[in-house]
């Protein structure tokens, strides 16, 4: 097992362009001792605005530093969301899919739930339009939040690194 | 190279068995009088026979022979190779492959099973579902075929077959150059016509256009339930195993070139050895660990040993295997290269855990963990002139002074402990803020104690006693560890052969030259009939099927020239009560069931092996029995190795036995340890621990408070000494 991979490795990781087997041995080994922050690096690179990402958040989405104390979820086209213990849903563009007619748009015919009991909820960032979720729940369901990062405890207690602030990359 | 004595003197080298893997082909030589040598050279793989007959060589030099002298007086040779299950490995083959099946079934390949999507892999890749993945298929999807037809379970006719699919098929398959078609349709087990009408066409339009393409059944070779395995296993027929038979005409030639007159044959999964020209050969991808189970089931018949437990420690893993009655279990759907087969295999459990595995500290929790990866036959660090660079058991071993580093391999690979220290130190024992030997103890101790875990639980786990079983312990590591994994479990003895090393390759020269042929049944034998209405039409329908089983048996050593009246012919079912799912392996006592005596015969083995695996309380023959499958073996007699048999002496060591005592380490403390060349041993001597006794290919290392005895046949009976 490599202590650290090389920078090229995790890009290829990143952009899903590992084979089968080098893949695999990744996730069958102990985990690389800087995968995080070299997956973070790669991730800071591909960004057009200056803000350090503390950790990715979901697809196309980061939690970034405003300033020391001021965390926020921030999409890669730099729309900007909400805290980072906020769920940025609530501030995105909201596409409910809830009549037979909206599931064919993008469903067989009867391969899909019934309106009545589940409906699609599809959320696209404001700023560049991306469809960045989906959720299917029951209508009325309030909105998921999935992830409320402890950044606290993972950076003090897991990698044992500081949190990056704004003057750090500046 | 290691031999049983030192002296050459004469020998006529009566069996030969010969090991050809990745890296080296492997020899083990036996004389008339059970005395034995073994020798070692490069794998060839584009002409096999090359590495085959420079191992032959290697070997024969031990008694001053060349190959010209001893090929001669050869009597038996086993051969197994590598280039098969390369193929399989690498799913690469010199020969195209096209496929016929059942209209709606093309992704069966690709599809695969959930269990196929793990199977091979460790134990938390198998545990972990993103590890998990199926894997190629061996033929692509552009060359498979559908063909409209459908048999149901029970054989009936469902759809017919469409016969301009087959045409149309065939023709598309030929012209993308396939060199075999394998056919195989659902449920042809229980009805093949379909499949030989779609032979007939496809062999007319062979014929008309003039080519050499080779028509295979499913029906023909593995008439066995489940297509995935079944559809697998014709496919490695085609793709792996029948490429290979040039290979292995090689070797035979090699033989008849060097003035011997001996038919070599090959190794096979079902526990007996196969001509070369054999029908069925991808049952040979499959011999490796067996070789060791065969071996232990001879000596045990020859030594009086009914039941015994196998075990052997390789470089890479630990292979364990349950011998009752002087038989063992079959598994009918064995994993090779990641694909499920349905070839009868020697049942073994084995565990990713030798004396090559890694030893490394996990970081999250700072414990130390062993493999699953290991350096195999690179050893590890302290191996200089490898370039391991991650330490392993052995280098733990070496650090304790369990292994003399001048005599590792019988002095043939050099060994530095000085390495293995620093190294231990570095990667283990720092990390984990812990002296170095103490570290190398740790090391062994988890192995140990996962040995003997991994062992109980395939014992205990099928209900047995270890009390009522041998240990046998054999493999290159397998004495090293003995005293470790055999330590509480309560075995009635444990018994390591001296010849521990080469236990595998004298496994193969015991095997019995052996065909074995399955087909899946379906036949109940309701309780509510009398046994004579039974015998009409169940005993009946198993009785036919047995004949064929038999028929296909004798084909088979028709195709060496032997005759029914030399084959001993053994039947064999797989029973339950109706309505159950598991069925038991039963060697039936009658060759025929078609009266109500001997149906009656084959029933009440069937209970009594029922009642010996379950319990009488658990017998329910109200319910009726179903046979789930029928199987002939035919064994013809093949010379075997002798097992030695010496004179006693006392129990006191002879001088020529000591070697210079040194120190070793045992649980946080220096002993000095008496060291004794195993070979120079003498039958009725006794030892107590701390020992290490020291062979050319092996080393057997008895711990503090324990003892052991070597027997007249050169075993040793290794005990505590409480």
């Amino acid at each position: 097992m490599p202590e650290s991979y090389p920078r090229e490795h995790i890009e290829d990781l990143v952009d899903d362009n590992l084979e089968w087997n080098q893949l695999h041995d990744m996730m069958s080994d102990f985990k690389d001792a800087d995968r995080f922050q070299k997956v973070r690096d790669v991730l800071q690179e591909r960004v057009d605005w200056d803000d350090p990402i503390i950790i990715p958040y979901a697809d196309h989405l980061y939690v970034v530093a405003k300033s020391d104390d001021k965390w926020i979820i921030k999409c890669d086209c730099g729309h900007e969301f909400c805290e980072h213990d906020e769920n940025w849903k609530a501030d995105a563009l909201i596409n409910v899919r809830d009549t037979e007619e909206e599931y064919l748009d993008i469903y067989p015919e009867n391969m899909h739930p019934h309106p009545d009991y589940m409906e699609l909820r599809e959320f696209f960032c404001p700023g560049c339009k991306t469809l960045l979720e989906v959720t299917n729940v029951m209508p009325g369901y309030p909105l998921i939040h999935e992830f409320e990062p402890d950044i606290e405890t993972f950076y003090n207690e897991w990698i044992d690194e500081p949190i990056p602030t704004p003057e750090q990359t500046a | 190279m290691a031999s049983s004595e030192d002296n050459p003197t004469d020998h006529n080298a009566e069996i030969l068995s010969i090991d050809a893997g990745g890296t080296m082909t492997d020899t083990f030589l036996m004389d008339k009088d059970g005395k034995f040598t073994v020798g070692k050279a490069k794998t060839t793989p584009e002409d096999e026979s090359r590495g085959f007959i420079n191992s032959s060589q290697d070997a024969l030099e031990d008694w001053n022979l060349n190959v010209e002298e001893g090929f001669p007086d050869l009597v038996s040779t086993v051969y197994s190779g590598t280039a098969m299950l390369n193929r399989l490995v690498e799913r690469e083959s010199e020969v195209d492959v096209g496929i016929l099946i059942t209209g709606g079934m093309e992704d069966t390949l690709r599809m695969g099973r959930g269990r196929q999507s793990y199977t091979g892999f460790s134990y938390s890749d198998r545990l972990h579902v993103n590890t998990h993945k199926h894997p190629e298929p061996l033929i692509p999807r552009d060359q498979i075929r559908g063909v409209r037809e459908r048999i149901d379970v029970k054989g009936n006719e469902l759809v017919p077959i469409y016969e301009d699919d087959v045409r149309e098929s065939v023709n598309d398959l030929l012209d993308r150059g396939v060199d075999h078609i394998a056919v195989m349709f659902l449920h042809a087990y229980q009805n093949d016509t379909h499949e030989h009408r779609a032979k007939e066409i496809a062999e007319e339009i062979i014929a008309e256009r003039d080519m050499d393409t080779d028509v295979m059944l499913s029906s023909e070779y593995y008439p066995t339930l489940k297509e995935l395995p079944r559809l697998n296993t014709l496919a490695a027929e085609a793709f792996a195993a029948e490429p290979s038979r040039h290979q292995l005409q090689n070797v035979q030639d090699a033989v008849d070139d060097h003035g011997g007159e001996v038919g070599v044959r090959v190794m096979a999964s079902h526990g007996g050895t196969v001509d070369i020209h054999a029908n069925e050969l991808a049952r040979t991808l499959i011999s490796g660990p067996i070789g060791g189970m065969i071996g232990a089931n001879y000596f045990g018949e020859k030594l009086g040993y009914e039941n015994m437990v196998c075990t052997d420690i390789g470089g890479t893993s630990f292979d364990m295997g349950i011998i009752i009655g002087n038989d063992w279990d079959i598994d009918y759907n064995p994993e090779m290269a990641r694909l499920l087969l349905s070839l009868p295999m020697v049942n073994m459990e084995s565990v990713g855990a030798g004396t090559g595995s890694y030893v490394r500290v996990n970081p999250t929790f700072d414990k130390i963990e062993l493999g699953p990866e290991s350096a195999g036959d690179q050893v590890g660090v302290s191996a200089v002139e490898t370039d391991v660079e991650t330490v392993t058991v052995t280098d733990c071993h070496v650090a304790l002074g369990w292994i003399d580093p001048e005599n590792f391999l019988g002095g043939d690979m050099p060994i530095d402990r000085e390495v293995a220290l620093e190294e231990i130190e570095e990667q283990v024992a720092e990390p984990l803020d812990m002296g170095v030997y103490e570290a190398a103890q740790g090391v062994v101790d988890i192995l140990e104690n996962k040995l003997r875990n991994d062992l109980e639980a395939v014992v205990t786990g099928e209900g047995y006693a270890p009390s009522n079983f041998k240990c046998l312990s054999y493999g290159g590591g397998g004495p090293v560890h003995t005293a470790g994994y055999t330590k509480d479990l309560g075995f009635d003895e444990v018994l390591i052969p001296e010849w521990a090393a080469a236990f595998s390759a004298f496994g193969c020269g015991a095997a019995d030259f052996e065909y074995r042929y399955d087909q899946t049944t379906n036949i109940d034998i309701d309780a509510d009939l009398s046994m004579e209405e039974a015998a009409e039409t169940a005993g009946e329908q198993l009785t036919d099927i047995w004949k064929h089983l038999e028929d296909k048996v004798a084909a088979e050593f028709e195709n060496s020239n032997i005759g029914r009246d030399e084959i001993d012919f053994q039947y064999h079912i797989l029973g339950q009560y109706q309505g159950q799912l598991n069925a038991i392996d039963i060697e039936s006592p009658v060759s025929r069931v078609d009266t109500a005596e001997k149906l009656e015969r084959l029933l009440d083995t069937f209970e009594n092996a029922y009642r010996r695996q379950y319990s009488e309380e658990a017998r329910s023959p109200e319910l009726g029995h179903t046979v789930t499958q029928a199987s002939v073996r035919g064994v013809r007699d093949v010379v075997k190795p002798e097992i030695p048999t010496e004179e006693t002496h006392g129990p006191e060591p002879p001088a020529g036995a000591h070697k210079e005592p040194r120190e070793t380490y045992w649980d946080g403390e220096w002993v000095e340890t008496d060291i004794y060349d195993l070979h120079a041993l003498q039958p009725g001597n006794e030892i107590t621990g701390p020992a290490v006794l020291e062979g050319a290919a092996t080393t057997f290392v008895l711990p503090p408070g324990h003892e052991t005895w070597l027997d007249e046949h050169r075993v040793h009976h290794l005990s505590d000494s409480a």
